[in-house]
């Protein structure tokens, strides 16, 4: 592989070990913020991360640590925010959920369903009234789409011919409650269809073959003028099982938001041995023991970092 | 000249100064441009119109996201009872917008609708309701003065507010009453000073102010006459002096809020002021208020002047 590509594989793991060190420090009651993990939502950050230009703009839903851990170099920032102090990256204002870094071209998080959608359709008219060659990538969740500003966006996007991408992180849970518990199907293709709206699916946390492909589809926006929605099929890896007298042999519990008991750093980066791990993923194209010289290089660079 | 040609006279003067402005809403390039408010707007070359799809919860939001693109923008809204679908935006969303200092202006220009007859629905009438759910600037037109001076200056201006017209008083004669004093932030006018009486109004109240001021002049009882512009508590103190000099008060409010702005005047008032008489003028709901009904606020003129001259 060319240093490019390893280096974007090192980004996956500095998201996953970035993630994990906050996991230790959240399971020790460290925050007093919720913050929402997106362990298992690496691959998709990083390809977006690395398909950004500088007039892109970014505009994300409540679970952005992995977009807002990508779009910077070190930990501390982000961890200071956490901890809701001056140094942080928003100077302790914002803490995670709305946590935004305009700098790094992500103006805008927000931490209701939906409502960044809305906001990110006029982050697009404004690329297009400052005569601005970017897109606009709006990322929410198979949550967000069942508001009702997610179709309103579209049609707004559409009749006023912006350049949009829609990322959706389908991971299949809303809180404690599956798609299947909660609504029927969704099918985006045809909805997006029917406003003349394109549509991609990713899964397998593939990184390389999400940055193709999201390269295409940005350049596709801009010269046609057009959103494109692209399904990402993923899963928020940190479940648990949790025993009660009602479930004495456990009872399933969906990772959703606070400290991920089952996470642990010194096991190392690779969570679960599967397609639903993008770093287990990586030994696609990375042997092992390379993956974990930079994984311990990286460990090192972080703690160092937030000394 | 009618109030609404006024108006839509002033918008057309701002937003043809304005580079890269959009100017967007429902209809407001289309029929009766908003029973006239934005008929024939002209911007600049790197600025927009758009008549809009009907979806005021994204439409309020997507003020803000051009407000994150430096990108001033105002949205008109035929019905102010519509921007109850962008509360989410009002709140949520400019509490992230305020965090930092805006170089863009995001305004809301809204009808309120205090007209009446509109029914169970669209017959909201509680500008000052929008305003204190996230302690937004709001401002009401009631005259040629006030209204000039806050279109001028808020209209297009770094920042978040709203601007609400009265769809009771777009057809009729603008008031034209020249003004003593006005505060620098726009939150009240003073039009009359008189050693009797302080009539203090709120919300779209003025014309009755006025009326009365006229018929206690009429029998030589001398009243000063405020109108408070604005929905978010600022300094009273100057109101509050004159009432400590006249001793007599009457408040008219013709909002229908629960949550109005005049009881904490009044809380205020009564508590700084010896008041030998007061006169609270503000709605009596009865229990079918919703139903289609007349929206004019009931005053009986005849029993202040009495208590006033007694």
């Amino acid at each position: 592989m060319k240093d490019f590509e390893l280096g974007l594989a090192k980004q996956v793991l500095r998201l996953r070990l970035s993630q994990m060190i906050i996991n230790e420090r959240y399971k020790n009651g460290d925050f007093k913020i919720p913050i929402h993990l997106a362990f298992g939502h690496e691959a998709i950050a990083v390809a977006v991360d690395s398909i950004m230009e500088k007039n892109d703009k970014m505009i994300l839903h409540h679970r952005n640590i992995h977009y807002n851990l990508s779009r910077v170099r070190g930990l501390k920032a982000t961890l200071e925010e956490y901890y809701l102090n001056k140094d942080g990256l928003a100077k302790g204002k914002q803490g995670s959920m709305n946590l935004c870094n305009p700098e790094k071209n992500i103006p805008y998080s927000s931490s209701i369903l939906g409502n960044n959608l809305a906001v990110g359709s006029g982050v697009a008219l404004g690329q297009k009234i400052n005569n601005i060659n970017g897109v606009a990538l709006i990322v929410v969740g198979d949550g967000g789409i069942e508001e009702g500003s997610f179709y309103e966006s579209l049609l707004f996007q559409k009749s006023n011919r912006l350049s949009v991408l829609i990322i959706i992180e389908n991971n299949q849970w809303s809180l404690a409650t599956r798609i299947d518990e909660r609504r029927c199907e969704i099918n985006i293709n045809k909805l997006a269809d029917s406003l003349d709206v394109s549509y991609i699916k990713l899964e397998g946390n593939d990184l390389f073959h999400y940055i193709k492909k999201l390269k295409e589809m940005r350049e596709f926006a801009l010269i046609n003028e057009t959103t494109v929605c692209i399904e990402v099929k993923l899963t928020t890896l940190g479940s648990w099982y949790m025993k009660t007298k009602e479930y004495p042999n456990g009872k399933f519990i969906n990772y959703h938001a606070g400290p991920a008991p089952t996470v642990n750093v010194a096991n190392g980066p690779v969570i679960t041995e599967s397609k639903e791990d993008p770093v287990y993923v990586l030994k696609k194209y990375f042997d092992e023991n390379t993956l974990k010289t930079y994984a311990d290089e990286l460990l090192t660079f972080l703690y160092e970092d937030i000394k | 000249m009618k109030y609404v040609e006024y108006v839509n006279s002033l918008i057309r003067d701002e937003v043809i100064k304005t580079d890269r402005l959009v100017l967007y809403g429902q209809n407001i390039n289309a029929g009766s441009c908003l029973g006239g408010l934005t008929r024939n707007l002209k911007v600049r070359k790197n600025s927009k119109i758009i008549n809009t799809q009907n979806s005021e919860n994204t439409l309020v939001g997507i003020g803000f996201g051009l407000m994150l693109n430096n990108v001033s923008s105002i949205f008109f809204m035929k019905q102010q009872d519509f921007l109850l679908l962008g509360i989410d935006h009002l709140v949520n969303t400019y509490n992230i917008i305020r965090l930092n200092v805006p170089k863009a202006s995001f305004t809301i220009m809204p009808i309120i609708v205090d007209s009446g007859y509109e029914g169970a629905q669209s017959c909201l009438n509680s500008f000052g309701d929008f305003c204190s759910i996230a302690r937004i600037r709001g401002f009401s037109c009631t005259n040629k003065i006030d209204t000039k001076k806050i279109i001028k200056k808020h209209l297009i201006s770094p920042g978040f507010r709203i601007i609400g017209v009265s769809q009771r008083l777009l057809k009729q004669e603008f008031l034209d009453v020249d003004t003593i004093y006005s505060d620098r932030k726009e939150n009240y006018f003073q039009y009359k000073n008189g050693s009797n009486v302080t009539i203090v109004c709120f919300n779209y109240a003025l014309p009755y102010g006025l009326n009365l001021y006229n018929k206690l002049k009429a029998i030589n009882i001398r009243a000063s006459l405020f109108s408070v512009n604005t929905y978010s508590e600022f300094d009273f103190s100057p109101i509050i002096h004159n009432i400590m000099k006249t001793r007599n008060l009457v408040l008219i409010d013709d909002s229908k809020s629960g949550n109005l702005l005049s009881d904490s005047f009044l809380f205020n008032a009564v508590d700084q002021c010896v008041i030998d008489k007061k006169v609270i003028v503000k709605r009596k709901l009865s229990k079918n208020w919703f139903y289609p009904r007349p929206d004019k606020l009931e005053i009986n003129y005849n029993k202040i002047l009495k208590l006033f001259k007694s």
